[in-house]
C-alpha cells in the first residue's frame, strides 16, 4: 500500500520546481514548455503506475491463460482460469451467499479485535506504569506471546465449542499481544525530557500520564492495533476452516470438499481483498494519529 | 515581587550541596559518590537577571534542577520568597535547551499547556481564555500567526520562542533557563538574546540563565556567577555594568563589554582547564557522569519512566 503514495510523492516535485524557471521567457514558449513538462510529468506518473501494477497484471494474465495453455488437463480441474473464478464470485454475490459469509467473518473478527484492543491497551498501560506488575506478569506474558494462537485452537474448540465464542476468543487472543506489546513500548519510550518539562510545571502523576505519556504513546499503540487487525483476520479464517457453519474460511473449505473449485478460489480472492482493505484502513487511521511525528527525529536528535 | 530589593531576596541559596550515588561498576564494585555541588550560597533579588557560567560538569544543570524543585539538595536550603522549595511550583518555570515542546500539540496548545490545570488562585480557565492567553504570549515572543503550527513545522529559534511563551504563560515570578540558546545558530541566538532582554524588561521576571558562553553571560546578566570545576562551588560573582544600552549600538564591541568579558574569561579559564584535565563531562539527569563511570551508559535505558 506504500507504492502509490511513493510514486505520487516523487513524481510531484519536478513540476513546481522547474516551472518558475520557465516563467521568465516569452509567454508562448513558456506555456508550451510548461505543457511539455506537464505531459512529461504525467507520462512519468503513468509509467510508474504501469510499472507498479505490472506484476499484478502479469500474475492475473498467468492465472487466466496458464491453466488453459500450460497446465495438464488434470491440473486444470483444480486450477480454473480467472474468468471462471470471477463468474463463480459473481454468482455467489448474486445468490447472497458471499455476503452472508463475509458478514459472519466480519462480525467475529471485529468483536474479537475490539475486545483485544480494549483489554490490551488497558493492561499495557498498567504494566508500563507499575514496574512491579510488569515484573510479575512479564514471564507469563512471554510464554503466551510465544505460543502460536492456532496451536491453541483445539483447546478453544474443546472448551468453548465450535460456536461463535471460540472463534471470537481466538481472534481476541491473537490480536491481544501486538497491541499489548506496542502499548508497553509506547509508554516506555516517552521522551524523558518531556516528562521533566511536565514535572517542572508541577503536574501530578495522573495528569502527567493523561497529558504527556498517553498522547506520546498513541502512534505506537496504533502501530500495534494495525498489526492486530491483520492477524485477527488471518487467525479467523484458519479457525473457520476447522469448525464453523458460516464464514469465509468455511466457504473455502466447504467449496473444496464439495468440489466447487471456482467457488473455493472466489472465497480466497475475497479473503485477500478483505485483508488489503482492512490493512489500508488501519494504515490510514495510524497515519492520522501520527501526523505530528513527521519530523520528530530531527527534533530530538 | 512586592518586596523588591527588600530584606528577603527572591531566591536564596544557602550552602547548597548535592551528591549523586554512582552505581557500582567493574572498576568500583561498591559504587561511589559524586559531589556535583558544594557550599553554594547566593542571593538573587526580585527582578534580577543573573547568568551562571561554569565548565562542563560543574553542576549547572543540577543547580537548576534544585531551583526548579525537580531534585532536593543533600545539604543546605533553597529558598524562594523566604520559603523552602520542596517541589516544582508554578512560581518557577524552566526553559530547556532542547525546547521540550509537546510534538502532538500546536504552538498555541503548547503555550496553553501550563494553563490547563487549576491556576494559583484555584480557578480553572475556560478554553477561550486559554486560547486568548496563548495568543497573547505568542505575540509577546514574536510568533503571531503561528498558533496552529506543530513543533516540527517550526525552526529551532521559533521552537525556543514557543517554549519561552509556554513558560511565561502561567505567569511565574522566576524563569529558570538551562542553556536555552545553545542549540541555535549565532544569528538566531543574538536575536533571541535581544528579545529575552526586552521580555525581561517588560515583564520584570527574575531570571536565572545558565550558559557556557561567556559573551552571552556578560551580555545578558546584571551579574555573572562563575562556578568552579567539579565539585561546583561559587568561584566569584561579577557585577556587570555595560552602561546605558537602550540604543541600537553594538554593545559587544564596547570597551566595557570587552573588559567584563575578559574578567569572566580569566575566572573561567583555569576552571575549564582543570575540568578538561580531569576529563569531566556532563552529569546526566540520573546522576551518573560518563567520565567517572563509563560503564553506566546502559542504565540510561531504564530511566524512561519517572513514576
Amino acid at each position: 500500500m506504500t507504492a502509490p503514495t511513493l510514486t505520487k510523492d516523487t513524481a510531484a516535485p519536478p513540476a513546481p520546481v522547474t516551472a518558475p524557471a520557465d516563467s521568465g521567457r516569452a509567454p508562448r514558449p513558456a506555456e508550451a514548455g510548461r505543457l511539455a513538462l506537464v505531459i512529461r510529468a504525467g507520462a512519468r506518473t503513468a509509467g510508474r503506475g504501469i510499472w507498479a501494477s505490472g506484476a499484478i497484471v502479469l500474475f492475473l494474465l498467468l492465472w487466466e491463460f496458464g491453466p488453459t495453455y500450460l497446465a495438464s488437463a488434470s491440473t486444470r480441474v483444480f486450477l480454473p482460469p480467472l474468468h471462471e473464478v470471477l463468474r463463480a464470485l459473481g454468482s455467489l454475490i448474486a445468490k447472497g451467499q458471499l455476503q452472508n459469509h463475509l458478514a459472519a467473518s466480519l462480525t467475529r473478527s471485529a468483536s474479537g479485535f475490539g475486545i483485544a484492543v480494549v483489554t490490551a491497551v488497558a493492561l499495557g498501560l498498567l504494566v508500563a506504569w507499575y514496574r512491579s506488575l510488569d515484573r510479575f506478569l512479564n514471564p507469563l506474558l512471554e510464554v503466551f506471546r510465544n505460543t502460536a494462537a492456532l496451536a491453541l485452537l483445539p483447546v478453544f474448540t474443546l472448551l468453548l465449542g465450535i460456536g461463535e465464542t471460540s472463534k471470537i476468543s481466538i481472534v481476541a487472543y491473537a490480536a491481544f499481544f501486538p497491541v499489548l506489546l506496542n502499548t508497553i513500548a509506547g509508554v516506555r519510550t516517552v521522551d524523558p525530557l518531556l516528562i521533566r518539562a511536565a514535572r517542572s510545571l508541577g503536574l501530578s502523576n495522573f495528569r502527567l500520564f493523561q497529558k504527556v505519556i498517553l498522547p506520546s504513546a498513541v502512534p505506537t499503540i496504533f502501530t500495534g492495533i494495525r498489526m492486530a487487525g491483520t492477524s485477527s483476520i488471518l487467525v479467523l479464517i484458519a479457525a473457520e476452516m476447522v469448525g464453523a457453519k458460516a464464514g469465509l474460511g468455511y466457504l473455502i473449505v466447504n467449496a473444496q470438499s464439495s468440489f466447487l473449485i471456482p467457488d473455493m478460489y472466489a472465497g480466497i480472492l475475497t479473503v485477500s481483498l478483505l485483508g488489503l482493505l482492512v490493512n489500508y484502513l488501519l494504515v490510514a487511521v495510524e497515519r492520522h494519529f501520527s501526523r505530528w511525528r513527521t519530523a520528530v527525529g530531527s527534533q530530538f536528535n | 515581587m512586592t518586596r523588591g530589593t527588600g530584606p528577603t531576596p527572591k531566591i536564596s541559596l544557602r550552602n547548597i550541596g548535592k551528591q549523586f550515588t554512582v552505581r557500582p561498576s567493574k572498576d568500583q564494585p561498591e559504587g561511589s559518590t559524586l559531589t556535583a555541588l558544594a557550599g553554594i550560597t547566593l542571593d538573587v533579588a526580585a527582578g534580577e537577571f543573573i547568568t551562571l557560567v561554569g565548565p562542563s560538569g560543574s553542576g549547572k544543570t543540577t543547580l537548576l534542577d534544585l531551583l526548579a524543585g525537580l531534585t532536593r539538595p543533600d545539604t543546605g536550603q533553597v529558598l524562594v520568597d523566604g520559603k523552602e522549595v520542596t517541589g516544582p511550583g508554578r512560581d518557577r518555570a524552566v526553559v530547556f535547551q532542547q525546547y521540550a515542546l509537546f510534538p502532538w500539540r500546536t504552538a498555541a496548545a503548547n503555550v496553553a499547556f501550563g494553563l490547563e490545570g487549576p491556576g494559583s488562585d484555584g480557578r480553572r480557565l475556560s478554553r477561550r481564555e486559554r486560547a486568548d492567553n496563548a495568543r497573547d504570549y505568542l505575540e509577546l515572543v514574536g510568533l503571531s500567526g503561528f498558533e496552529d503550527r506543530y513543533p516540527h513545522e517550526l525552526s529551532g529559534g521559533m521552537k525556543q520562542r514557543v517554549a519561552i511563551a509556554r513558560s511565561l504563560a502561567y505567569e511565574p515570578d522566576i524563569l529558570l533557563m538551562d542553556e536555552p540558546f545553545a542549540a541555535l545558530d549565532a544569528q538566531t541566538r543574538e536575536q533571541l538574546q535581544e528579545e529575552l532582554l526586552r521580555i525581561w524588561r517588560t515583564t520584570g521576571k527574575t531570571i536565572i540563565f545558565i550558559t557556557h558562553g561567556i559573551d552571552e553571560a556578560v551580555y545578558l546578566g546584571q551579574r555573572v556567577a562563575v562556578l568552579s570545576s567539579r565539585p561546583g562551588r561559587l568561584k566569584q560573582v561579577v557585577d556587570i555594568d555595560l552602561g546605558e544600552r537602550g540604543g541600537d549600538g553594538d554593545v559587544r564591541s564596547g570597551a566595557a563589554f570587552v573588559e567584563h568579558r575578559h574578567k569572566v574569561w580569566s575566572l573561567l579559564h583555569d576552571e575549564v582547564r582543570k575540568a578538561r584535565e580531569a576529563g569531566h563531562a556532563k552529569i546526566r539527569p540520573d546522576g551518573s557522569a560518563p567520565d567517572e563511570a563509563p560503564q553506566l551508559s546502559k542504565g540510561q535505558l531504564s530511566k524512561g519512566k519517572a513514576a
